[in-house]
């Protein structure tokens, strides 16, 4: 698993994703510099939860010699879908603040790329 | 051809919802759904099953209009991922139909990203890396044109003026957001995808228990014994909280909203408990081999004993209910205890069909979710609100006038009219007065996206004065 190359690309991603969508709302200029400052706990949190929920998964519910693309297929689904559960309670409860819905959908986009990500390693 | 045709999609997705409230918008994306559905899967739209649960998708969607309820929006919800979930499997059962709908509508093309078939992995390797080249062509180049235009800008004035006068604000990027995610949602059902693991697994497993390898004689035996005693002491525990139960309903008919309330209530969680027990230990004791015993007759018959005495349980909490509803009329919550005691009663005729028949546990999830799904439907064809109003207006001992004016819109024209007979107090009568108003208004500022039955209905439309 090639942790780093994958935590550098989610940030990315999550980054894009969080501030194309709060950018709909306002664009303003003077806060470029805290979108590259944003960087920095997009990253502690895409770090957290992809060690914490999604090389779990890749670390002790892979069988012997069970690919990962074999794993994705088995565990990708039920993984995913708690995560739209969580994902649409979450604004729910914060009553579809826009700031939340970007974090909502940037989580929610970035873990499952970071899944196909982890699935295609062995195939590039 | 499909990628414009989810465009074109994604772009009446926005139209319709985007900043609308939930009404016509709904019903209209459901036939957008299924014409995007059968564009994306012809040959399985000749399948009996699938054309059955379209057709139910199309009556919810009919209902989301004539009711706009907030039960008709979920079975419409519902009703559309089960539709999508069979497309990818038709065979499969009503719950694994659910989460493979789920799923698809959620993550399909996540999924589609990583499920490749090896032997045509070149070709597919060879799509996504035009896609990133797109992406790196159009993206690159504009996210270095904003910097640049950025810091040009404080270093010419007459430039830092050109650019000043470019207003983009004509484009609403929230409702382009928002066709992105109707693409999304569209690009994920064209071609539903189906969990794997979940799906084989119903397709591989019937209704019928299979006798196992290991059938130890002395084990079962001992099984029996414990089973026959316990349903015994059950049986006879029940038929005596049943003989005291109607003895207390015969003794005196109270119509204190606070007792019959208790009554009821009480009488609920009782009988919430006694019904799981009773399907958990008796799922436990014909979880296998033990149907396949010879003896076992006197622990079936006991079972189907305690079925038949929590079914009468079932009946007698209902009778309470009777009496609270002709007294106080109906509630949500006492409409709600009605659907359970049904849904318990079906749950144990399935329960007993289950011993009789030696089903297993796939068969009574099978079929209560069928059920369940079926009840749904037929809940959602009725306006609960109009119907609670309508009742307790016409045949209530006791009018909960304040109750009925905390429900929905749906009632405000039913409220009017009581108000306009002169019967309640002064308060109430502001009270239904402002609500009315307030729906009127409500009616006559809609957009087209939001228009339910009510917009049609031939009822007066105009503010009345307040009497």
């Amino acid at each position: 698993m090639n942790l780093p190359s994958n935590i550098g690309k989610s940030t990315l991603l999550a980054t894009c994703v969080f501030w194309i969508i709060n950018f709909t709302e306002e664009f303003d200029q003077d806060i470029l510099g805290l979108v590259l400052l944003s960087i920095i706990p997009i990253c502690i949190c895409v770090t957290l939860v992809i060690i914490l929920t999604i090389c779990p998964v890749f670390w002790f519910l892979k069988k012997e010699d069970e690919s990962n693309y074999s794993l994705a297929k088995r565990c990708f689904p039920y993984y995913i879908i708690l995560m739209f559960g969580l994902c649409a309670l979450g604004a729910t409860t914060t009553y579809y603040e826009l700031y939340f819905i970007s974090f909502l959908v940037s989580a929610f986009i970035t873990t499952a790329q970071s899944w196909v990500w982890f699935t295609k390693e062995k195939m590039a | 051809m499909k990628q414009t045709i989810i465009i074109i999609s994604s772009l009446l997705f926005s139209t319709l919802f985007y900043g609308q409230s939930i009404g016509l918008n709904l019903s209209l994306f459901s036939l957008l759904a299924l014409v995007i559905l059968i564009i994306g899967n012809p040959n399985t739209f000749k399948n009996k099953t699938i054309l059955m649960y379209a057709g139910l998708y199309i009556i919810t969607a009919v209902l989301v209009f004539f009711q706009n309820s907030i039960v008709a929006i979920i079975t419409n919800c519902i009703a559309f991922f089960t539709l999508v979930g069979s497309i990818s499997q038709s065979k499969s059962s009503v719950f694994v139909n659910w989460l493979n709908g789920i799923y698809t509508t959620t993550a399909g093309f996540f999924h589609r990203n990583f499920d490749y078939d090896e032997k045509k992995e070149q070709p597919k390797l060879k799509q996504d890396i035009d896609i990133l080249q797109w992406v790196k062509l159009i993206g690159i180049p504009l996210i270095f044109s904003i910097v640049f235009i950025l810091l040009y800008k404080n270093g010419n004035t007459v430039f830092n003026d050109l650019i000043s006068k470019i207003n983009f604000k004509f484009i609403n990027l929230q409702w382009v957001l928002f066709s992105v995610l109707g693409y999304y949602l569209f690009n994920n059902i064209i071609n539903p995808v189906q969990v794997e693991s979940a799906t084989t697994s119903d397709l591989e497993t019937g209704n019928t228990l299979i006798q196992t390898e290991n059938f130890s004689e002395e084990n079962l035996k001992k099984e029996k014994q414990l089973g026959t005693t316990l349903m015994l002491l059950l049986n006879v525990l029940i038929v005596f909280y049943l003989v005291t139960d109607i003895i207390a309903l015969n003794s005196g008919t109270t119509s204190n909203a606070v007792v019959l309330s208790s009554q009821v209530h009480s009488g609920i969680n009782a009988l919430i408990a006694s019904i799981i027990i009773a399907i958990v230990i008796i799922l436990y004791f014909f979880r296998g081999n033990l149907n396949f015993y010879k003896d076992t007759q006197a622990l079936k018959n006991l079972s189907f004993a305690w079925i038949i005495l929590n079914a009468a349980l079932v009946i007698l909490i209902a009778l309470k209910n009777n009496h609270y509803v002709t007294a106080y009329g109906f509630t949500y919550k006492r409409v709600g205890v009605y659907i359970y005691l049904l849904l318990t009663f079906i749950g144990l005729i399935t329960t007993f069909l289950k011993v009789l028949q030696t089903k297993n546990l796939l068969f009574l999830f099978r079929m209560n979710t069928q059920v369940a799904f079926v009840l749904l439907i037929g809940l959602s064809t009725v306006n609960w609100d109009s119907f609670i109003t309508k009742y307790n207006i016409n045949n209530a001992v006791s009018l909960d006038v304040n109750y009925l004016i905390r429900l929905s819109n749906n009632n405000a024209f039913l409220l009017n009219n009581l108000r306009k007979k002169g019967t309640l107090g002064p308060v109430n009568n502001q009270a239904i007065f402002v609500k009315h108003k307030a729906y009127l208004k409500e009616l006559n500022t809609r957009n087209w996206q939001e228009y339910t039955f009510a917009n049609f209905q031939e009822n007066d439309n105009s503010e009345t004065p307040y009497n």
